[in-house]
C-alpha cells in the first residue's frame, strides 16, 4: 500500500455531514468525529489514497429541488477539502491522484449518485463536470426520465424505458465527450448491457459486488462481469453486509470470496474497492471503518494473490479506467456538444 | 473647441449659397467643420480602439435560448439575424468585453430556476470556448490579457436572486463556474431582497426590503468577489445594499431617475450613495428608461451622461446597453456597433479622453479591481454556512432532509427497505407545515 495508493469508488461521507450536521462543517470536527465509519484519523490507519465521495440527494429530490440539493453536496465535498488542505487534495483526474499520492495526502474526487441530480438536462452535466464531479451514477434506486435503476429487476417497479431512453443514450455519449466517467452501480442488468455496448470508454461500478456469490440485485452478474473484462472496465467491491452474504452478517472473509470470485471470473485487472463506508449501516466484521481496510488487503495476500494483482485492485485498475477515459475524452475534443436542454418524455 | 457636424450635406448646401463673404464664410467654416469631422470619427475610432469598451449588461444568451434552444450548432455568430449583437458587430462597435446574463424567468422562482441558470451558465461558456474571437474571462488580469490578445472577453452575471434558490452553496458553485456578478433580483423579489417591479406578486414584505438572510448573501458575495448588481433592485434593497457592502456595487444596467422617471432608474440620493461606496452606474440604452416614451435619440442618452457626470462625477459612469434584453433602442444605437455614435456625441458635449476612458473601461476595471481585493482581504473568512429559515424559502419544492436520529438508515439502505426515509421525510414535512399554521 505504500507503491500504490488505495482508491475507494464510494464513501457517503457527505451524505453523513448533511443527515447528521446540516452540512453545518464550521461547526465539526472531522479529526474528532466520532459516531461515522470515517474520519481523518481512520483514513490515515486506513491509508486511504484516494476516495470518490458520493454527491447524494435522495430520490425524493426527484422533480423537486434535486439540482440544488446537489449542488449543496458538491460545495461541501469542496469546503471540506478545504478546510483540511493537509489531509485533503481535491482531484479530476488519474495524474491528481498520483501527485495527492506522492505528498501523502488523501486525493478527493466528486461522484454524483443519481441521474435526478441532473434533471434531465446535459447543460447540468456539462456544469458538474466543470465543478469537479468525474463520475455520474445513472440511477439511485428510482427510474429517472432516461433511464431504469436495479428495482426494476426485483419486479418492485416497472421498466419505463427497457434500459436506456434515446436521451439516455445521448447522456452516454455527452459523458464519453466530456471525459466523465459512467457509473453503472444501481442500474438494472438491461442499463448495464446497453451502457457496455454503447459507451466508447470503459465504465465502473463504483460500489457493487458479485452476484453469484450473494444473488441481490444491486449485485453484477458473470456474464456482465466478462463484458466489463472485455472493455477493461472496473467493479469496485461492496462492503455492505447485505450485498456480501445477502444477510445482516457478513467477516472480512466473506468479502474476500468477492475479490475471489471476480478475479475467477473476470480477472484481476478489473477489481477494486468501493466500501459504501457511511452509506450503509451493517458493515463486515474485521472491516468496521475505513481504517480496517488494509486488513482486507492482508488476507488477500494470505489467499495467494500477487503484489501486482493486489496493487492492481487497490489502484492501478481505477487508474487505468480514469486514463482511458480521459484519452477518449481527447479524442473527442473537436466534436460538437449534444445540445438536447429537455427530454422528449413525457 | 471642437464643432463636430454629423450632416454631410450641409457641406453640399454650402457650396451652393450665394457668392458673397457669407458664402465664402460658410464655406470655410463646413470645410473645417467636415475636416474636423473626419478627424473626429478617427477620434472616436482612436479613443475606442485604445478604450475599447466592456458593456455591463447582454442578454444574447437569453435570445439563444428562446430562438434555438441553446443549439449553437444551429447558428453562426458571426452574423446574426433578428438580434442586434454578433461578433462581427461588437467588433464595429469596438466593445472588448461584455458581461452576458444567464437570466432565467421570474416565472422559474420557486421551480427550475436553478437548473435553467446552469444551463444558461453553458451556452455562455460554450459561446465563448467554441469561438476563438471569444475568451472566458473571471478576473481582472484575464480582462486585461484579452485585450491584449485582441480576444473579445465575456464575463458572466446572473441576472436575479431567484437562480440561486435561496442558497448560499449554489452561489458558490455559480462563481466557481465563472460567475462574477449577480444581480440581486429581476422582476421579482426573492425571499431575501425587493424587486423595483410589482409585476410578481411574490414574496412581498413591509419594512425587510432586503432580510437578514439577504445581508448574509450581500457578504458572502463580497467574501468570494462577486460583484453585486442593483439593476432591478427596489430603492430600499439598493440602499441596504449600498450601506452593507464592503466592496463598491454596480448597476449593470440602470440611468437616471431624473432624466426619464421611471422606477428601474436610479434617483439622485442613490447616486450620492453609489458615489460614496466609490461604485458604478452603467447606463442603461433602452428607450423607456432613456425618455421615458417609445422614441429616443443619442442626444436623449447622452442627458443622462452629462446629469450624472455632473451629480457624481464621470468616474462613476459606464454602459449597460441592454442589448437583446429589450426592444427599442435610440435612433443612431440600433445594435452593438453603434456605441461610437454615442462616444462621438460626448466628445461632441466636451467629454475629455480621460473621461471618456473611464466610462469605456477604467471605471468598471476599477471596481472590479477593488471587488477583488476586498475578497482577498476577507480570504480567512470561512464559508458562510447560514441557511436561510425554511418559512422564508416558502418554497413547496423545497425538501427538508434533516434527519433526527444520527444512526438512521442512510442512502444504500434505502434502496432496500422502503419505510425509513420516506416516512422521515413525510414527519418532517408534518411538522413543517404545522409550523406554518401555527404561525398563521
Amino acid at each position: 500500500m505504500s507503491e500504490t495508493p488505495l482508491i475507494d469508488g464510494h464513501n457517503d461521507l457527505p451524505w453523513q455531514l448533511l443527515s447528521q450536521f446540516n452540512n453545518q462543517l464550521n461547526k465539526v470536527d472531522l479529526n474528532t468525529l466520532a459516531n461515522t465509519h470515517t474520519n481523518i484519523p481512520k483514513i490515515k490507519d486506513g491509508r486511504l489514497g484516494a476516495q470518490f465521495w458520493a454527491a447524494y440527494v435522495p430520490c425524493d429530490t426527484q422533480y423537486k429541488d434535486a439540482v440544488r440539493q446537489t449542488l449543496e453536496q458538491i460545495d461541501v465535498i469542496h469546503r471540506m477539502c478545504q478546510k483540511y488542505p493537509e489531509i485533503f487534495m481535491f482531484a479530476t483526474s488519474s495524474q491528481d491522484i498520483l501527485d495527492a499520492f506522492k505528498m501523502n495526502k488523501t486525493a478527493s474526487l466528486i461522484g454524483v449518485e443519481g441521474g435526478h441530480s441532473l434533471d434531465s438536462s446535459l447543460g447540468t452535466l456539462r456544469t458538474m463536470y466543470q465543478l469537479g464531479v468525474r463520475y455520474l451514477t445513472l440511477t439511485h434506486s428510482c427510474n429517472t426520465p432516461w433511464v431504469d435503476n436495479w428495482l426494476v429487476d426485483t419486479g418492485s417497479e416497472p421498466s419505463e424505458h427497457k434500459g436506456l431512453s434515446s436521451f439516455g443514450k445521448q447522456v452516454i455519449a455527452e459523458m464519453n465527450r466530456l471525459g466523465m466517467l459512467i457509473d453503472l452501480a444501481h442500474v438494472s442488468e438491461e442499463v448495464m448491457n446497453q451502457v457496455l455496448t454503447l459507451s466508447k470508454a470503459p465504465v465502473i461500478f463504483s460500489h457493487s459486488s458479485a452476484y453469484t456469490i450473494c444473488p441481490h440485485k444491486r449485485n453484477v452478474p458473470d456474464d456482465v462481469l466478462r463484458r466489463v473484462n472485455e472493455t477493461k472496465g472496473i467493479v469496485m467491491v461492496n462492503f455492505y453486509n447485505d450485498y456480501v452474504t445477502c444477510s445482516n452478517t457478513a467477516s472480512l472473509s466473506d468479502v474476500a470470496d468477492h475479490f475471489d470470485h471476480i478475479k475467477k471470473v473476470a480477472g484481476a485487472d478489473i477489481i477494486g474497492f468501493g466500501g459504501d463506508y457511511d452509506g450503509v449501516p451493517r458493515v463486515p466484521e474485521g472491516l468496521e471503518d475505513v481504517s480496517k481496510v488494509p486488513n482486507l488487503v492482508a488476507e488477500l495476500l494470505k489467499r495467494g494473490w500477487t503484489d501486482e494483482e493486489v496493487k492492481a485492485a487497490l489502484g492501478n485498475n481505477l487508474l487505468r479506467v480514469m486514463s482511458e477515459v480521459e484519452k477518449v475524452r481527447n479524442k473527442c475534443t473537436h466534436a460538437r456538444t449534444q445540445i438536447h436542454t429537455h427530454t422528449q418524455i413525457t | 473647441m471642437r464643432v463636430l457636424r454629423s450632416d454631410m450635406s450641409s457641406w453640399k448646401r454650402g457650396k451652393r449659397a450665394s457668392h458673397s463673404f457669407w458664402k465664402q464664410s460658410i464655406e470655410a467654416l463646413v470645410v473645417f467643420s467636415l475636416c474636423v469631422k473626419i478627424s473626429g470619427c478617427s477620434d472616436v475610432d482612436e479613443l475606442m480602439s485604445t478604450y475599447p469598451l466592456i458593456d455591463g449588461h447582454n442578454d444574447l444568451a437569453l435570445q439563444l435560448r428562446i430562438r434555438h434552444n441553446n443549439c449553437l450548432s444551429q447558428v453562426d455568430l458571426h452574423n446574426l439575424s433578428k438580434v442586434s449583437t454578433d461578433i462581427s458587430r461588437f467588433k464595429a462597435g469596438h466593445v472588448q468585453t461584455q458581461m452576458f446574463a444567464v437570466y432565467v424567468l421570474c416565472g422559474a422562482q420557486q421551480k427550475d430556476a436553478v437548473r435553467l441558470t446552469l444551463e444558461q451558465i453553458d451556452v455562455v461558456r460554450r459561446m465563448c470556448t467554441e469561438y476563438q474571437e471569444f475568451e472566458l474571462v473571471t478576473s481582472v488580469q484575464e480582462l486585461k490579457d484579452s485585450k491584449d490578445n485582441g480576444k473579445i472577453a465575456c464575463l458572466i452575471s446572473i441576472e436575479g436572486g431567484h437562480s440561486i434558490d435561496s442558497s448560499l452553496p449554489a452561489l458558490r458553485m455559480f462563481y466557481q463556474l465563472g460567475v462574477r456578478s449577480m444581480g440581486l433580483t429581476h422582476s421579482c423579489n426573492t425571499p431575501w431582497a425587493e424587486s423595483s417591479s410589482n409585476f410578481y406578486p411574490v414574496y412581498k414584505r413591509e419594512n425587510n426590503s432586503l432580510t437578514s438572510f439577504g445581508k448574509v448573501v450581500v457578504e458572502e458575495m463580497n467574501r468570494l468577489g462577486m460583484i453585486v448588481d442593483l439593476s432591478h433592485t427596489s430603492w430600499n434593497t439598493s440602499s441596504a445594499v449600498l450601506s452593507h457592502s464592503k466592496a463598491p456595487v454596480i448597476f449593470s444596467h440602470s440611468s437616471s431617475y431624473s432624466i426619464c422617471n421611471h422606477s428601474r432608474n436610479v434617483p439622485d440620493n442613490l447616486l450620492l450613495e453609489l458615489k460614496k461606496n466609490q461604485g458604478l452606474i452603467m447606463v442603461n440604452l433602452h428607450n423607456t428608461f432613456v425618455s421615458c416614451r417609445d422614441e429616443a435619440n443619442i442626444s436623449h442618452v447622452a442627458d443622462h451622461f452629462d446629469y450624472i457626470r455632473k451629480l457624481i462625477g464621470a468616474e462613476s459612469i459606464g454602459i449597460g446597453g441592454d442589448y437583446e434584453g429589450a426592444t427599442s433602442f435610440p435612433h443612431g444605437l440600433e445594435d452593438v456597433s453603434k456605441y461610437p455614435a454615442l462616444i462621438q456625441e460626448l466628445l461632441r458635449r466636451n467629454w475629455t479622453e480621460n473621461e471618456l476612458a473611464g466610462v469605456l473601461r477604467n471605471n468598471f476595471l476599477r471596481v472590479f479591481e477593488q471587488v477583488e481585493r476586498v475578497r482577498d482581504q476577507l480570504s480567512s473568512k470561512l464559508p458562510s454556512e447560514v441557511q436561510i429559515p425554511f418559512e422564508e424559502a416558502h418554497n413547496p419544492c423545497r425538501l427538508i432532509l434533516k434527519r433526527p436520529d444520527p444512526r438512521s438508515p442512510s442512502s444504500d439502505q434505502s434502496s432496500g427497505a422502503e419505510g425509513g426515509l420516506p416516512a422521515l421525510l413525510i414527519l418532517a414535512t408534518v411538522l413543517m407545515l404545522s409550523r406554518i399554521f401555527l404561525i398563521e
